[in-house]
């Protein structure tokens, strides 16, 4: 070989060691260049309108006994609507956590799945938004996704909405350069599972006879050109992701079509609600997959525009389920050192009550973007957060952080906030929770 | 004249609203009617090339269970696999379940073994034509013939499983 050919290839062998580190498992050059402060963010979108006068305002006493400290009881009008459930925290959450007191839902219209996109894209929207499509902005998902580590599958992002009709839809986006490749898994547990007995029973093949199928499946699918982009929408998992999701879900039908999954798990009285069933299914899917980055929400506080006193008994509820997922959160051996947890309202509820009287004799409460309806809080607990840190206006009276500040935080969090293109997110990371 | 008239009409006025009251509430206890969501008569498709358009999760989920129930899904069955349909993100996933489910149930029609064995030309021609809606072609016939031959662990479940799953059958 001749010296010029020899320092030719020894160059080219010295870059390829150089770059070849970056091309990543998953076909991606590049691995996220920021530095993660912990490896999972778990964000608890503690939904249907909230309004600050109930939650941190504590007009009718301590709703949120297990985030807020304060024993402040319930007002003697309305107590004997309010479920008593039992203190889980033995110190408040709050404690342990940063919290946001006068955060904003600063812009767009006080709609529940607006204020949703707009904390899950980081991008407020306006009247425009198409519901039961997907949003026009990038989620968080497809952030982290496309933006993320190597270990970027879909089991590692999901959306576990406790509401069907649009919610589904926030996964993923429809932004050029994005979309469902990077989305989320979505399952909305209740409606889900509560079709054990349509789908509990399935028939199982060993995996030599999986082979077989996969055999015959390549073949018939090589004599058929597909006519459209995608077999069907949505997100896809790989073949062996899709197999363990598969085993999760059936596992989890036949326990329930068996009676072996319990009606109550945690045992409240006098059922398990909406919210509750949510979180509690949410929580099994943290347990099995572990994920980086896992969107749950409630949504049963929006009973408020009918009425007043159930809307203070949710937010209880709420703050009980929200609860549950720390306990769990910090329980799990993967989960409990390594992650953020984030609560927060999608938006609030106007000043002014509606005209709806309930049995305790108060007036229901609407979101039809008055200045009280953007006024929400936000926490921040875990792995790298403040601690017995409490943020409130600033100097000119402002809030201070705001929905579309959580995607740049997560982002910031998982390490990939500066792989973002530019020009997508006007919101900040919300540096003061950091310890 | 008129009051007689008026009491004349009274008692058939009576039966009338009684008769349709009664086929109301018949009709409204009738949980399990059956409702059938065609995508289009059954004419045979030429080739697999014909088929263009893809079908939705309720002509999905209907023409899936008529195909191996030789009956039509109760609305019912139908609303409450749609709904998790809906709650699920990854579509394949709910496809997969709904298929398997399907086909475990007692009263699916599925051949025996035997009977596969027996002509496995025959086979392939009706399960083509029963899920494919047109005749295999003879690349076709001959290579899943050849498969289902030289496999003898494939059963005729899995062979519906497999093209209940496949790409063309999501299509029509």
């Amino acid at each position: 070989m001749k010296r010029k050919q020899f320092i030719k290839n020894a160059a080219l062998t010295a870059a390829g060691s150089m770059v070849m580190p970056y091309i990543l498992p998953t076909g991606r050059l590049f691995a996220a260049s920021g530095t993660r402060r912990a490896g999972h963010v778990v964000v608890c979108l503690f939904a249907g309108g909230v309004r600050n006068t109930e939650s941190m305002g504590k007009a009718d006493g301590n709703l949120m006994r297990n985030t807020l400290n304060g024993t402040e009881s319930i007002s003697a009008d309305i107590a004997p609507g309010v479920t008593q459930l039992p203190m889980l925290a033995s110190t408040p959450l709050q404690n342990e956590a940063t919290l946001f007191k006068e955060f904003r839902y600063a812009e767009g219209p006080t709609g529940h799945y607006n204020a949703h996109a707009a904390a899950m894209t980081g991008v407020y929207s306006d009247q425009s938004i198409q519901l039961k499509q997907p949003p026009p902005f990038p989620t968080i998902f497809e952030y982290y996704r496309k933006h993320n580590s190597p270990t970027n599958n879909a089991l590692n992002a999901w959306w576990v909405s406790n509401s069907l009709g649009p919610y589904p839809f926030l996964n993923y986006s429809s932004y050029e350069g994005y979309g469902a490749a990077y989305g989320a898994n979505m399952i909305q547990p209740d409606a889900f599972f509560s079709q054990a007995n349509s789908l509990g029973n399935p028939v199982s093949f060993a995996q030599s006879e999986k082979a077989k199928c996969d055999m015959m499946r390549d073949f018939a699918n090589g004599q058929f050109k597909v006519p459209q982009q995608a077999i069907s929408s949505g997100i896809v998992n790989s073949p062996a992701d899709a197999e363990r999701l598969q085993t999760f879900l059936n596992r989890t039908m036949t326990d329930i079509r068996n009676g072996v999954f319990p009606q109550n798990p945690w045992g409240v009285t006098p059922y398990m609600t909406g919210d509750m069933k949510n979180i509690y299914l949410g929580i099994e899917v943290l347990k099995e997959f572990k994920p980086e980055l896992t969107v749950i929400n409630m949504t049963d506080i929006d009973i408020g525009h009918f009425d007043y006193t159930k809307y203070v008994n949710a937010i209880g509820i709420a703050d009980y389920a929200m609860y549950k997922l720390w306990q769990a959160i910090k329980a799990d051996d993967v989960l409990k050192n390594d992650t953020v947890l984030i609560v927060v309202p999608e938006h609030g509820r106007n000043e002014l009550p509606n005209s709806v009287v309930d049995a305790y004799g108060r007036k229901a409460l609407d979101h039809n973007n008055d200045a009280k309806s953007r006024e929400i809080f936000c926490l921040l607990a875990g792995t790298g957060i403040k601690h017995n840190t409490v943020i409130g206006l600033d100097n000119q009276n402002n809030g201070i952080g705001q929905s579309i500040d959580l995607v740049p935080t997560i982002a910031n969090i998982l390490g990939f906030d500066t792989d973002i293109p530019g020009g997508l997110l006007n919101g900040r990371v919300l540096n003061e929770a950091y310890s | 004249m008129t009051t007689t008239n008026k009491t004349a009409s009274l008692p058939a006025k009576t039966v009338i609203l009684l008769a349709a009251f009664f086929l109301l509430a018949a009709s409204a206890c009738n949980k399990d009617q059956r409702v059938t969501y065609e995508v289009q008569t059954k004419e045979l498709y030429q080739s697999a090339a014909q088929k263009q358009t893809l079908k939705t999760t309720i002509q999905f989920v209907s023409i899936a269970y008529s195909d191996l129930y030789n009956s039509s899904i109760t609305s019912d069955q139908l609303n409450k696999l749609d709904l998790a349909y809906q709650a699920m993100g990854d579509k394949k996933i709910i496809e997969d379940m709904i298929i398997k489910n399907f086909l475990n149930q007692a009263s699916s029609i599925i051949p025996t073994n035997t009977i596969m064995r027996n002509d496995v030309a025959a086979f392939v021609q009706n399960t083509y034509l029963r899920f494919y809606n047109r005749k295999p072609n003879e690349f076709e016939a001959w290579k899943m013939k050849d498969m289902i031959e030289k496999n003898t662990d494939i059963t005729p479940k899995m062979v519906y499983y497999t093209l209940m799953t496949s790409n063309e059958y999501r299509y029509y």
